[in-house]
């Protein structure tokens, strides 16, 4: 994980902080930091986003593409996730360094969303048993400011949310499945993101737990708990990570949060999307450098 | 100001792609006015005009011209009209015609370049004022016919604020677009209510096209099967169901074509009206295989659609009649029907006009002058003008319910019968490149006065030195090869074959090359000759003139005096030629004891090797085939043709004939050795034994027996099959020969197994084009090929590329094909005019049987003719019976065999004064009520045609 030095009296100066629910920057244990999300960045993809969380800040594209059906979900689309931490976020990236981050970031995504009610995958099929469209999700770490688990979470939601599949036709002709593309771009499928999670990290700070730690508050935490939850409150995946151990109270008491803090986050975040999608139109184009 | 396009393209594969272009707005385009102070524009000057002239009776303003798409597209005809001035043609719509048909944007980019017309070409869609983005919902014909109202409604406004009297007409057949242009304050019409409205609108009205507005009455009942949609003739393509090809009418029977087809290198056949289904000639066409129990054969009939039909004329009727002959099960061919039409090939037609019977009519039938063009009905109301001129025709559209497509006029190329006008159509309709070289062109022509310098001397041999001469036909200006032969020290010979370095002037990827790469072959007609490089090269600084220095590509070889090749040299030289002869003149400096000059001496070597080397080409299983050449006799002052004879043969043709192919082969060798993968060849495929058939059958039927396996064998054939007291038969025979064989190509040696590069009819393994740079283009090619070889000159990347290569060879074939199509129209032209004036009685033989007629060859006119037999003004007297098992034609007990002698009466058909053909009449052997009584010697007609003004003294 990306690291900051810290001191033992800056550590302790957090920890009771945590504990009085004021932390170094004024939030509460709840709060979120500062999240500014855009999306339709990547004119080129089928759907983008980029989100800031304070320093954190991440860009997510999709791209969609017509593939083969699995055997085993022959009725069923694929999503697939590719994390790649970019030595711009952080000099430790470079070279293989992110790699290991990477990983736990795509496998919980993947996690994550491999759940029925997450995402539609029947909606994806094309042709059953044959043609199916696979959505490639690819998350760019541009910039370290923790939380990058939330921050990723929330910008695919995001892009998904943006992501506009080509309609196809199918006609049968004697055996032939031919697919015709419709020749209005407008005339797109959009994705139904309404119960796609986000991933909500309860750090473990002294004997109380926060939601989106800070880089400091991170060096402060032994073990942290990580939520996917859905916009009904649903966990569809859970994580442990860090060096210490958590008592099971505690674990119930994180759960309880997490919930609470996802549900509001998707709720807010749907919000956002929404109101966005409908001021698109309005959005000039300026260049790459805008 | 930046935007993007996107759209989403499906690819082969299947997989679909999404493409973003970025798109940049400006804000200083011009419009191109010279009303207009506010825009800036470029250095040319604004295009539009400020006074303007072409008045509409519609509007009372001067205005400016909008057209939109369809309207380009459809009435390019009445665009291309110099009236019609000061129009704006809208990017938008440039682009969708280039989608649509490369044709019109072809002459869409003429007109714009032409400034008399005073075209402007605005670029709406990157002015930022009038871009329009594509709507959700909206369809792509909609949102561009949306950026054509905006830009109009652009002009308006800007037009306003100039405080300029100039309205924009916007001209659109949409009724759609039109109400949206007025609801926006457009002035809007259709072309064809513009056009009505114009003042002097005469020619301007026949040239409108008639795009399914009202000229189909609704009483034609239907009469074609209606053709697929686009997509489903594709899917039906895919799965197999239907197959794509390209649409080749017959020449003989306009109820018959073929189509090749493309995935599978084979012939379909088709048959009658319902199954053709409205293709024409070249279209590209998706057809169905018919159950194998209707499949037929071409007919032996020779079928020509004379008499005018009208519309309502059954159709199916007539194919019923086709039905009706039962086709026996060995002759039938794969048959099929045209589904669909995937590519209309269209283009414009030479022709005349059919008369009608009604003097006043404005609905006409234009007859094509290509027999495989079916007739088009134009509506016009200047018949009366256009019934003695030849005219060029286009085809608009084929209504199911019409029996003949519908075309519009375009325009006049001359009287009927005028031999300028004559040449022009021939030249149109075999698609020969014959305009006047571009300024572009000339421009990369050496200066004159043109001299040697001594950079030019660095890389070549002086061989001025050398007794060098050039033999050719009488008249020839653009001489292209000069041979020398000298003896030896060691004993032996050195023969010399000197080609004009044409490569030198030609420099790769110039306009010049360009223009020469494009037309690839000079075209010989019989009184003109359409050069493939400017005159300069061809009859002065490239042709090998006597008596002046020339830069030449020589090959050297070194032979013994029994005519075997010791080595090969190939330089590049500067020779003086010392004398041009002819032919004639050749053979007499040999014959001519008395003369023991050089000239002489050289001729004689090489007549003498020329000798050994026939003999030994034909000992390998070369073939002497004969095709009949002819030619005129014209008055220096008429230019019309007064005498035919056929081509006289004499040695010096072979000798020199036989140099050439020497000279090639060394050639096709050379650079074959050096570049195995990107040599410029010739090659001439062994035909399929099935093509010899009729010639099997002919032969045998006079009791010789071919044999066909080989080359060797078939020539053997040739040569012992003779009649002692019939000269002329083996000549037929070595006719038909030539029928049965394949058409000789070029190509690029990479392309194709080394074991196909044979040519058949020289008994050759590898050939190529070296000695004729001034008149083919293939072989500048293989100058510069050759000139890399040695080390003469540097290579270029276009010369190494094989499929460039290929895609160059490809059209030289076509071109190729085509000057000779051109070439034989010529002489059956002059033939024409010859006979115009006589009736002339000859010997001549049959070639053919077929079912309702005999093919007969007129030796002495070197002319092919067709007797019809039964024909429907032949009233009384006993038919003819076609026997199929002995292709014979009975009748009162005489019967007709292929090679029999006749005598026939040659005339000029008067029946039609506008489309006068060649007709013959047999006279010998007598059959009652068929033959007619022989002409009296010499007897001209008097009643020359009318348009003939100038009368001959014979």
């Amino acid at each position: 994980m990306v690291d900051v030095q810290l001191s033992d009296a800056e550590k302790t100066y957090i920890i009771h902080g945590a504990q009085d629910n004021l932390r170094e920057d004024g939030r509460g244990c709840e709060d979120y930091r500062h999240l500014e999300i855009e999306t339709s960045v990547v004119s080129t993809t089928s759907g983008s986003a980029k989100i800031r969380l304070a320093n954190t800040e991440i860009l997510v594209g999709v791209k969609v593409e017509l593939g083969e059906t699995s055997p085993e979900n022959p009725d069923k689309g694929r999503i697939e996730f590719f994390v790649d931490c970019s030595a711009n976020a952080t000099p430790e990236f470079e070279g293989r360094g992110g790699e290991d981050l990477a990983n736990e970031i795509s496998n919980m995504l993947a996690r994550a969303y491999d759940c029925p009610s997450c995402l539609d995958m029947r909606k994806l099929c094309v042709v059953e048993g044959k043609k199916c469209w696979i959505v490639y999700v690819d998350v760019l770490l541009l910039e370290c400011g923790g939380s990058l688990f939330d921050a990723s979470s929330i910008a695919v939601k995001a892009a998904l949310y943006n992501t506009s599949i080509p309609r196809l036709t199918v006609t049968h002709d004697e055996g032939h499945t031919e697919l015709e593309l419709s020749d209005d771009p407008y005339d797109v499928q959009r994705l139904d993101v309404y119960n796609s999670p986000c991933i909500v990290t309860l750090s473990k700070i002294g004997h109380s737990h926060v939601v989106d730690a800070s880089q400091k508050e991170e060096a402060c935490c032994l073990a942290r708990l990580m939520l996917a939850v859905t916009d009904k409150g649903c966990v569809t995946a859970m994580k442990k990570e860090g060096s210490g151990s958590f008592d099971v109270s505690s674990i119930e008491d994180m759960l309880e949060t997490g919930k609470k803090v996802g549900q509001s986050l998707n709720k807010s975040l749907m919000e956002v999307l929404v109101s966005e999608d409908r001021n698109m139109k309005k959005k000039y184009m300026t260049g790459y450098l805008r | 100001m930046l935007t993007n396009k996107v759209f989403l393209k499906k690819t082969k594969k299947g997989s679909i792609l999404k493409i973003v272009r970025e798109h940049y707005l400006r804000d200083d385009i011009s419009c191109g006015s010279s009303v207009c102070e506010l825009c800036q524009h470029d250095d040319k000057g604004p295009v539009l005009e400020e006074k303007l002239t072409n008045l509409s009776q519609k509007v009372d303003q001067s205005h400016y011209i909008i057209p939109d798409t369809n309207v380009v597209l459809h009435q390019i005809d009445v665009l291309e009209d110099l009236s019609i001035q000061n129009v704006i043609i809208l990017q938008t719509v440039i682009e969708e015609v280039r989608h649509r048909s490369a044709p019109a944007y072809k002459r869409l980019k003429d007109i714009l370049t032409n400034p008399t017309k005073h075209f402007y070409n605005f670029a709406n869609e990157f002015n930022k004022e009038t871009y329009v983005e594509r709507e959700p919902g909206e369809k792509s014909n909609d949102r561009n016919d949306r950026a054509i109202r905006e830009a109009a409604y652009w002009y308006q406004q800007h037009l306003k604020k100039l405080e300029s009297e100039i309205d924009i007409v916007l001209l659109t057949n949409d009724a759609d677009n039109r109400t949206k242009a007025k609801e926006k304050g457009l002035t809007s019409f259709t072309i064809h209510e513009y056009v009505k409205g114009l003042k002097d609108n005469g020619t301007l009205l026949d040239k409108l096209a008639h795009v399914g507005t009202g000229l189909v009455h609704e009483k034609d009942k239907v009469q074609f099967p209606e053709h697929l949609p686009l997509n489903e003739i594709l899917r039906g393509i895919k799965s197999g169901k239907y197959l794509q090809g390209s649409f080749i009418a017959s020449r003989e029977n306009y109820l018959e074509a073929n189509v090749s087809v493309k995935s599978e290198d084979r012939w379909i056949f088709i048959q009658g009206h319902m199954n053709l289904n409205r293709a024409v000639n070249d279209d590209t066409v998706a057809i169905e295989m018919l159950p194998e129990e209707e499949w037929s054969c071409p007919s032996s009939l020779m079928l020509e659609e004379t008499e005018e039909k009208t519309d309502d004329a059954d159709i199916e009727a007539e194919d019923a009649k086709l039905k009706q002959n039962k086709v026996p099960k060995d002759l039938r061919q794969p048959t099929g029907r045209v589904v669909g039409i995937i590519k209309r090939n269209w283009r414009q037609y030479c022709g005349i006009l059919q008369q009608s019977a009604i003097k006043e009519a404005t609905r006409h039938l234009f007859l094509p002058a290509e027999k495989r063009i079916p007739k088009i009905r134009i509506e016009t109301r200047q018949a009366k003008d256009l019934s003695t001129q030849r005219i060029v025709v286009a085809i608009d559209s084929w209504p199911r319910n019409s029996r003949y497509p519908h075309g519009h006029f375009v325009r006049k190329l001359g009287n009927v019968g005028d031999k300028d006008t004559e040449n022009e159509v021939l030249l149109l309709e075999h698609d020969v490149p014959h305009s006047n070289f571009s300024e572009a062109v000339l421009n990369f022509l050496p200066k004159m006065p043109w001299t040697i310098t001594d950079e030019d001397m660095k890389h070549r041999t002086d061989l001025r030195h050398i007794t060098v001469c050039s033999v050719d036909p009488p008249g020839c200006t653009d001489i292209d090869d000069a041979l020398h032969c000298r003896p030896l020290a060691n004993g032996n010979l050195e023969v010399g074959v000197h080609i004009a370095d044409v490569s030198h002037f030609i420099r790769p990827g110039n306009a010049l090359d360009k223009e020469a790469s494009n037309r690839g072959t000079t075209v010989y007609l019989v009184d003109k000759r359409i050069d493939m490089v400017p005159e300069l090269l061809s009859s002065n600084l490239c042709s090998l003139r006597c008596d002046v220095d020339r830069f030449a590509f020589t090959v050297i070889w070194e032979m013994t005096h029994e005519a075997e090749i010791v080595n090969t040299k190939f330089m590049k030289s500067v020779i003086e030629s010392r004398a041009s002869l002819t032919y004639g003149e050749a053979q007499m400096i040999i014959d001519d004891p008395t003369r023991n000059d050089d000239i002489a001496t050289s001729l004689r070597g090489l007549n003498k090797l020329a000798k050994i080397l026939k003999q030994k080409r034909i000992d390998k299983g070369a073939l002497t085939l004969a095709s009949p050449e002819i030619r005129f006799n014209i008055d220096s002052e008429t230019h019309d043709p007064i005498d035919v004879q056929a081509k006289q043969l004499l040695d010096t043709n072979s000798m020199v004939e036989e140099f050439m192919l020497l000279a090639n082969i060394s050639t096709a060798q050379k650079i074959h050795e050096e570049f195995p993968n990107c040599a410029v060849l010739r090659r001439h495929p062994s035909p399929p034994p099935s093509n010899f058939d009729p010639l099997i059958k002919a032969a045998l039927s006079k009791g010789f027996t071919m044999n066909v396996s080989t080359g060797k064998d078939l020539a053997d054939s040739l040569n012992s099959a003779v009649i002692e007291n019939d000269k002329y038969f083996n000549t037929m025979l070595r006719i038909m020969t030539t029928r049965c064989m394949m058409q000789a190509v070029y190509f690029c040696s990479g392309m194709i197994p080394e074991a196909e590069y044979l040519h058949y009819g020289l008994a050759s393994e590898i050939y190529t084009h070296f000695t004729s740079p001034i008149r083919r283009y293939s072989d500048i090619l293989v100058h510069r090929l050759l000139a890399v070889c040695i080390g003469a000159d540097a290579s270029y990347p276009e010369l190494l590329d094989k499929h460039k290569t290929q895609l160059v060879c490809n059209n030289l074939n076509y071109r190729h094909k085509m000057a000779q199509y051109a070439g034989r129209s010529s002489v059956n032209l002059h033939t024409h005019l010859f006979f115009k004036k006589r009736v002339v009685d000859e010997d001549g033989y049959i070639l053919f049987v077929r079912k309702n007629a005999v093919q007969v060859l007129i030796p002495k006119y070197g002319l092919e003719a067709t007797l019809y037999l039964n024909t429907d003004q032949r009233k009384k007297g006993p038919l003819f019976v076609f026997n199929e098992e002995e292709n014979t034609q009975t009748c009162g007990g005489i019967s007709l065999h292929v090679f029999d002698r006749v005598i026939i009466q040659i005339s000029i058909d008067r029946s039609n004064v506008q489309h006068l053909k060649l007709q013959i009449k047999l006279v010998q052997p007598q059959i009652p009520e068929f033959s007619v009584a022989p002409t009296e010697d010499d007897k001209s007609t008097d009643d020359e045609p009318p348009t003939k003004k100038q009368k001959l003294d014979i």
